[in-house]
């Protein structure tokens, strides 16, 4: 609508910098500054976005601090206002954010500890889907020869990560899990990250197991996943993988070339 | 090729032997090993959703003044000065100095 | 008057996720909640579930805040489906959005953005509705928005607006009653205005919240729509008096900040039961 579009750019313009002008038109009825009446809703934006990362984000929160969490905030908002109403799907972007912002620098597991926390709220609210069950798999054994050509599907709450920081011990420790300062973040870990009922679990797993996982849910199919497990490391407990998907629900689909 | 074949033949058999293990004593792992490691590590933390839930919008103003671009150096000041931050030089959460914008 | 008062008012509150365990728990004395649509956006998990459950306990009301309506670009439609989606699986006693825009140029800026109110805007918003009544298959109740700002090109009042859109479009208004309170402070007019601008069989439902209190840069009053306070008593009274002039309506408590626990909120619903029955008591008097 003509009448609309100039004054709501003029406006959006304004919101996320104070010193630029309001567009003309703005008025008060006593004849304020309508600008520091406008700072209530560049302070709405600001504040209520901010507060939706923190929400989402509270170890990495904790770890910064409020007030350079604030200010971190600000700027990834500047940069990433949100692309849909659905502040669920809101921080996406914020770890490669965090891992490109100079003030962060020092805190080399800052962003993989982020995507840690992304994970949760991603589990969470991710699709519902049926599980294959030990029962469902039995038959996969009448013809061994195919395993390693088999796909999986994992299940869409199912979020795997490896990381070359300790962040699943560094989250644990923001839980009560352990203690801060006894985290050697040097350590690489990985963790599955999956819905149990109406809870998020962050199952720590080996770098192994964790290779593996990353591998399947990249579409590899089982045979490539387990010599990329194999590659990782000495301890390759496939079992404990599997015994691990099926026990939590995290196998969707089993799909074996040649099978409809 | 030999060599390859050979590997998968072997990642073969391990995969048959695995699915196999975790089949058929799948439940007594979970309880045993599985179980241990995680209340090893503790992490499956029943009751502590809300946070996993994420942000809710709200269709409320703040009273919060926060949106002044201040310029001021950041340095992170949270729990992470509790770590032994080895990328850092001095050993703690030492950070470029920033002017926010 | 001959005009039987109803004996009773429908009272909810605003559902928060904290609260989410206990309303599914006990046995609240709330006759329905409002959840916001677009915390169930979701694909699955829990939310949903509980969300399920809550409808199986109480009257739903579903209330959007990201649909922009008074956006100068057309709807986003991937927003209304989602919105379709949703009303169908949860068929929400109400629903309701607000007289407002929230995002501009693929940017969504989580607020409530005021417009100008005119003759084209008229235009512009009434087109909207049609659409997304269209598209919902059903009445949407439009919120009058609280707003710190005018604009010069302003040539009807909120009440004339509002009254003329839900004219035009058939659609219903949601009061917020704490909001036209917020407006008429705000702009140095009388919140009564408003009030008796409307359409009263328009008027589906109401809104109460709190708010804070700052100075614009002459020192008049500036009241912020906070929902992080109690409602102030001057609303309490304002409401009373908009309950005289419309009859009952469902009246919502909200509260999005400073949430307090559970019961609290549920009190405030209570104080709005007994303003009804006040409200009647003085209708019959004085009939």
């Amino acid at each position: 609508m003509s009448t609309l579009e100039p004054i709501q750019v003029g406006l959006s313009n304004a919101l996320l910098a104070p010193e630029r002008p309001l567009p003309p038109g703005v008025i008060t009825w006593n004849g304020s500054d309508p600008s520091v009446r406008f700072d209530v809703y560049r302070n709405n934006v600001v504040v209520s976005l901010t507060t939706a990362l923190a929400e989402g984000f509270p170890v990495t929160r904790a770890l910064v601090g409020e007030r350079f969490f604030a200010a971190m905030a600000r700027c990834f908002i500047a940069d990433h206002l949100p692309s849909s109403p659905i502040l669920s799907d809101y921080g996406d972007a914020l770890p490669d954010f965090i891992a490109a912002f100079p003030p962060a620098q020092g805190l080399s597991y800052l962003p993989d500890l982020a995507r840690l926390e992304r994970a949760r709220v991603q589990a969470y609210h991710a699709a519902d889907a049926p599980a294959l069950t030990a029962q469902d798999l039995a038959c996969q054994l009448a013809n061994p020869q195919r395993l390693s050509a088999a796909r999986l599907a994992l299940h869409p709450a199912c979020i795997v990560l490896v990381s070359e920081h300790a962040i699943v011990s560094l989250w644990a420790a923001h839980q009560g899990q352990g203690r801060i300062e006894d985290v050697d973040l040097r350590r690489a870990e990985s963790a599955l990250v999956l819905r149990d009922g109406d809870a998020v679990l962050v199952l720590p797993l080996s770098l192994e197991i964790g290779h593996f996982l990353v591998a399947l849910a990249a579409g590899a199919p089982l045979g490539e996943a387990a010599e990329i497990a194999a590659a990782a490391g000495p301890d390759v407990d496939l079992t404990q993988a599997i015994v691990l998907l099926i026990h939590y629900g995290g196998i969707a689909a089993w799909h074996t070339p040649g099978d409809l | 090729m030999t060599q390859s074949r050979a590997i998968q033949t072997t990642t073969a058999a391990a995969l048959a032997l695995a699915l196999g293990t975790a089949l058929t004593f799948g439940n007594t792992a979970i309880a045993g090993e599985g179980a241990a490691k995680e209340k090893c590590y503790g992490i499956a933390l029943k009751g502590q959703n809300d946070c996993a839930a994420g942000p809710g919008t709200s269709c409320a103003g703040t009273s919060t003044v926060d949106y002044q671009g201040n310029a001021w150096k950041l340095v992170p000041a949270g729990t992470c000065e509790k770590t032994a931050a080895p990328t850092s030089p001095t050993g703690q959460g030492q950070l470029a100095a920033f002017k926010d914008v | 008057m001959t005009t039987k008062s109803p004996t009773t008012i429908a009272v909810g509150i605003g559902l928060k996720a904290e609260h989410m365990p206990d309303i599914i728990a006990d046995d609240t004395a709330l006759d329905f909640v409002e959840v916001h649509a677009e915390n169930y956006m979701v694909s699955g998990g829990p939310a949903l579930r509980q969300l399920t459950r809550v409808r199986d306990r109480f009257a739903l009301s579903i209330h959007g805040v990201g649909l922009s309506i008074g956006g100068a670009a057309p709807l986003d439609q991937e927003h209304l489906d989602r919105l379709a989606a949703l009303l169908q699986r949860f068929e929400p006693a109400w629903f309701s959005e607000h007289l407002a825009w929230s995002s501009h140029g693929g940017a969504c800026y989580n607020d409530l953005l005021p417009l100008p109110y005119n003759p084209a805007t008229l235009v512009h918003v009434c087109d909207q509705i049609d659409v997304v009544q269209e598209r919902l298959g059903r009445r949407l109740l439009l919120e009058n928005p609280s707003t710190y700002i005018e604009f010069a090109t302003s040539s009807m009042d909120e009440g004339a607006f509002l009254a003329e859109v839900a004219t035009r479009t058939g659609c219903g208004l949601l009061l917020d009653v704490n909001n036209a309170y917020i407006s008429a402070v705000n702009h140095g007019r009388d919140p009564w205005d408003l009030i008796v601008a409307l359409p009263p069989a328009a008027v589906g439902e109401i809104h109460l919240a709190g708010f804070a209190e700052d100075r614009d840069a002459v020192g008049d009053r500036l009241l912020i729509d906070t929902h992080g306070a109690p409602i102030a008593e001057a609303v309490w009274d304002f409401y009373r008096r908009t309950l005289r002039h419309l009859g009952s309506r469902p009246t919502l408590i909200e509260r999005d900040q400073a949430i307090p626990p559970l019961a609290v909120l549920v009190a405030e619903a209570q104080r709005a039961r007994s303003a009804w029955v006040d409200a009647a008591a003085w209708t019959e008097a004085a009939s």
